[in-house]
């Protein structure tokens, strides 16, 4: 066991310290600070979701905020008009959005990468029109309110003891609730990754006619990646549901869409912690940048005030752009490779010079 | 019978819009197998620019050929700037900075215009003029017009200049038209720059219509993906009639089928079936599958 | 001054080196071939010529250097391509294929004579010119390909494997117009040939490249009479 224990490369360190670090976080900061930290966990949730289409087994969507939009509203309308305890509807709600995606998947097999960016776009902003619509059961405009649900007694007594202090609030268990839900679904993707069809999503992603060629059920694993990812998503929806209190067509516009794919890439596809990063980039982003651009003082004044005016929106897009040109790997691939590079500076050059000539940029 | 004439006429002025979008992104995808998401927010930022220059005094006639002059330079220059380096990304990379772009265009507009939604000058009255019996806008007559001059000069200098030679070999075989002296990175950003101009011109054509703010194009550039899709992602042609057809379409589903609300899902499932059924839509080449 | 002078040419695809040294010259209005088996360099050599690898040492077209210039800027310099495969745009017309040839001329009235001569080399060319180039058949290509070369008027041409696929006749005849073409436009030709017979037939010197090295290089009525060379290195 200690030998194991020795032997676990880096990687689950860095997990089981971030596991360590998001358990205790409602003991030390605020309750308002819990619920930011809530939606983080919530855009992890669907960004692993999209990592698992995008980044294993290489379809492109720009739509899973409508995945996200279904889980939320059966949640919603399940709760509200069913009086369906609340926990309950959170798996019912991924199991939705999961079976709506499988079924999303099958004609997606036959689009290309760039039909499916633009079929799922579509369905995007298509979205909150959809929603609106069937008013009398999704509330039309207004949407559905919720209330927020109570914590139950034992976690309140539980938490009021270990802080010495007031008993657990809303958002906090919400909290709890995310971090567990997110924990599982981690270990579910992981392993996932890790076996079988791992493996053969990432033989799809990398070519498909050879991964069929070599026996891969190419389009049974596609349209499970869709799936799957469309569960995440509709979990993720549904927390997102029950942690503002709220759904209405204009919570899930097409800027959520696009979120997630960014958190996604950001992050870094293909990547175990990308998402975490991701997340954290995506809902942090619009409230840091205004803050940090004008701290900046190596950039002029005058150019800093319209990054600080306009909003998040403009810093948002001049810095994905400048980031998908510099570090395409995303940040976790940015990191890795310093990682790489810091570790064969510290060792010595181990490694023995291939006496290869580097990749050539003028190869017709 | 009236009625139906009248959604058809309008249908075929909206139908010049989504036309011109259609072909930007036409351009675009034949220059480099990449669809610009950016297409739209490119174009409401030509007509915020077309707006301010109208503002200051211009009048409308020239404001409109000198945003699509600034609007071709524009094109050329994000070309050269943003998407050059990029050039030889893999698909999903440059669709993100297509999306990035559309964000900050979007962002910039708010930004300079604020988002409360403007009404936009229009040279032409809002009267009608009585066409065969149903009632046609002087305004999408002026439309139709408009629409029709701009795409007949594209048409032409695609296929009767040398200039657009070059521009149309660069972009079906760059490898094999460098070896015939084109300069085929420049045709490139020709080819944004051009795109650009027709997009400013949808933008500008609809701001009349939809009241101008920066949220304008959003649902416009679903109509022209519709429309694109339909003639065929890679001919020109294909996106003026596709435009035309979805125009008409969608305004008659709107009246007779589904309600004026659900006019977009109808030009999403437009999209989801031409791709299922048939992806290289009316006009396209089936292309063979690299392996 | 020679029109293509090549020193010691180094050239390859990333971490693959392909010409290991490669030096070769043609004189203004000479035709040269470039033999040997597959694999030995001789569609790379093309390629480097025309800026399309990235290559090391010295390649000069008329005493002026080509390091660093774009394949678009050697071939407004006066290099014409014809690579395996022909380079024909299948997506435009016939007419426009060839247009693509003069496009940079400004001499119209001599570009109107030339067509006359292309046409009269090649009459399907006309009788198809507002057909799509994809219609044409490989002979055809080959002649839709070397028409255009005409029209550029270049100093150099350079074809690569112009019989390849073609029927014994059309090769014959695909031949004696290049010869033409060479006498009487005074156009330098460097010819890649698998076909070493009409190769040395058509061309003054010849060399022949062996894993990205000239192993023999002459007169090609010599060569073309040296049982050795021919054994060991033509496989004829």
């Amino acid at each position: 066991m200690v030998s194991r224990l020795r032997s676990a490369p880096p990687r689950y360190w860095l997990i089981a310290a971030l596991a360590l670090v998001l358990a205790g976080l409602p003991f030390i900061v605020t309750s308002f600070e819990s619920s930011e930290w809530t939606l983080v966990l919530i855009f992890t949730i669907a960004i692993m979701g999209l990592n698992i289409l995008v980044g294993y087994s290489g379809q492109i969507s720009l739509g899973h905020g409508a995945f996200m939009a279904l889980g939320a509203y059966t949640t919603a309308i399940l709760v509200s008009r069913y009086h369906m305890s609340y926990l309950v509807t959170i798996p019912i709600a991924g199991v939705v959005s999961g079976a709506v995606g499988f079924l999303l998947g099958i004609p997606a097999l036959r689009l290309s990468a760039l039909y499916l960016a633009l079929a799922t776009f579509a369905l995007a902003v298509v979205t909150p029109s959809l929603i609106k619509r069937p008013d009398k059961l999704t509330g039309g405009v207004q949407g559905i309110l919720m209330t927020p649900p109570d914590p139950p007694q034992y976690a309140k007594d539980a938490f009021a003891t270990l802080t010495n202090g007031p008993q657990m609030s809303s958002e906090q268990w919400l909290y709890y609730v995310s971090l567990f839900t997110g924990a599982v679904l981690f270990w579910v993707a992981w392993n996932m990754i890790r076996h079988r069809p791992g493996r053969a999503m990432r033989a799809i992603r990398d070519g498909e006619v050879a991964a069929a060629a070599s026996g891969i059920n190419v389009a049974g694993y596609k349209t499970l990646a869709f799936g799957m990812s469309a569960f995440y998503a509709g979990v993720a929806g549904s927390l997102y549901g029950l942690s503002t209190g709220y759904v209405s067509p204009d919570t899930f516009p097409v800027a959520l869409s696009f979120q997630i794919l960014v958190g996604a890439v950001v992050g870094g596809l293909g990547s175990i912690v990308g998402p975490m990063v991701g997340g954290a980039f995506v809902y942090w982003l619009p409230i840091v940048s205004s803050q940090t651009i004008s701290a900046q003082d190596w950039i002029p004044s005058q150019i800093s005030s319209v990054f600080v005016k306009a909003g998040p929106a403009v810093t948002y897009g001049a810095l994905l752009i400048v980031i998908m040109i510099f570090a395409p790997n995303g940040i976790v691939g940015l990191a890795a490779a310093a990682y790489r590079a810091l570790r064969s500076r510290l060792r010595g050059s181990g490694e023995i010079s291939t006496g290869q000539l580097p990749p050539d940029p003028h190869t017709v | 019978m009236q009625e139906f004439l009248q959604l058809v006429l309008s249908g075929i002025a909206s139908g010049g819009i989504f036309a011109s979008l259609a072909l930007a992104l036409v351009l675009i995808y034949n220059a480099m197998g990449l669809v610009n998401f950016a297409q739209g927010e490119m174009a409401m930022f030509a007509a915020f620019i077309a707006y301010a220059l109208i503002e200051h005094g211009m009048s409308y006639w020239i404001a409109l050929p000198l945003t699509l002059a600034i609007a071709f330079a524009g094109g050329v220059a994000i070309q050269r700037l943003v998407i050059r380096p990029v050039e030889r990304a893999p698909v999903l990379t440059l669709v993100i900075i297509t999306l990035g772009l559309a964000t900050l265009f979007n962002g910039l507009a708010g930004f300079l215009f604020g988002y409360v939604p403007r009404s936009f000058p229009s040279p032409f009255s809002v009267q009608t003029a009585n066409l065969l019996g149903a009632f046609i806008s002087y305004q999408d007559l002026g439309v139709i017009a408009v629409s029709a001059i701009v795409l007949l000069l594209v048409y032409l200098l695609l296929q009767r200049t040398t200039l657009g030679l070059s521009m149309r070999a660069a972009s079906h075989n760059p490898d094999a038209s460098r070896l015939l002296g084109v300069r085929v990175s420049w045709m490139l950003a020709l080819g944004w720059g051009l795109a650009s101009l027709v997009g400013a011109l949808s933008g500008i054509m609809v701001a009349p219509v939809l009241l101008l703010e920066p949220n304008m194009m959003q649902t416009i550039i679903i109509y022209a993906f519709a429309a694109a899709v339909l003639g065929g992602i890679e001919s020109p042609l294909g996106a003026v009639v596709g435009g035309l057809i979805v125009g008409v379409t969608v305004n008659l589903a709107g009246a007779y089928l589904v309600g004026g609300d659900l006019q977009l899902a109808v030009a999403f499932l437009i999209i989801v079936m031409v791709l299922i059924v048939k992806p290289n839509g009316l006009f396209g080449r089936p292309s063979v599958r690299r392996v | 001054m020679q029109l293509l002078e090549m020193t010691e040419v180094r050239a390859g695809y990333g971490p693959t080196q392909v010409l290991h040294g490669v030096s070769l010259a043609i004189a203004e209005g000479e035709i040269v071939s470039l033999l040997g088996a597959n694999g030995a360099g001789k569609t790379t050599t093309l390629r480097t010529i025309c800026g399309g690898v990235r290559w090391d040492g010295s390649i000069k077209l008329l005493g002026r250097s080509l390091h660093r210039m774009s394949t678009e800027d050697i071939v407004r310099a006066g290099v014409a391509h014809v690579p395996e495969g022909r380079g024909i745009l299948t997506d435009l017309t016939v007419d426009e294929n060839l247009r693509l040839g003069d496009h940079l001329r400004r001499d119209r009235d001599q570009v109107r004579k030339d067509y006359g001569r292309v046409f009269e080399y090649f009459p399907v060319l006309r009788e198809r010119q507002h057909l799509s180039a994809s219609t044409l058949s490989g002979g055809e290509q080959q002649m839709l390909a070397l028409g255009r070369a005409l029209l550029m008027r270049p100093r150099l041409m350079l074809l690569d494997e112009p019989s390849l696929g073609l029927a014994p006749l059309v090769v014959k005849s695909i031949f004696e117009i290049i010869r033409d073409i060479n006498r009487i436009d005074h156009v330098g030709v460097l010819l890649v040939e698998q076909n070493a017979r009409i190769a040395m037939d058509l061309s003054t010197h010849s060399y022949v490249l062996e894993v990205g090295r000239v192993a023999v290089t002459g007169l090609s009525s010599e060569l073309k009479n040296n049982d050795a060379v021919r054994r060991s290195y033509l496989g004829y």
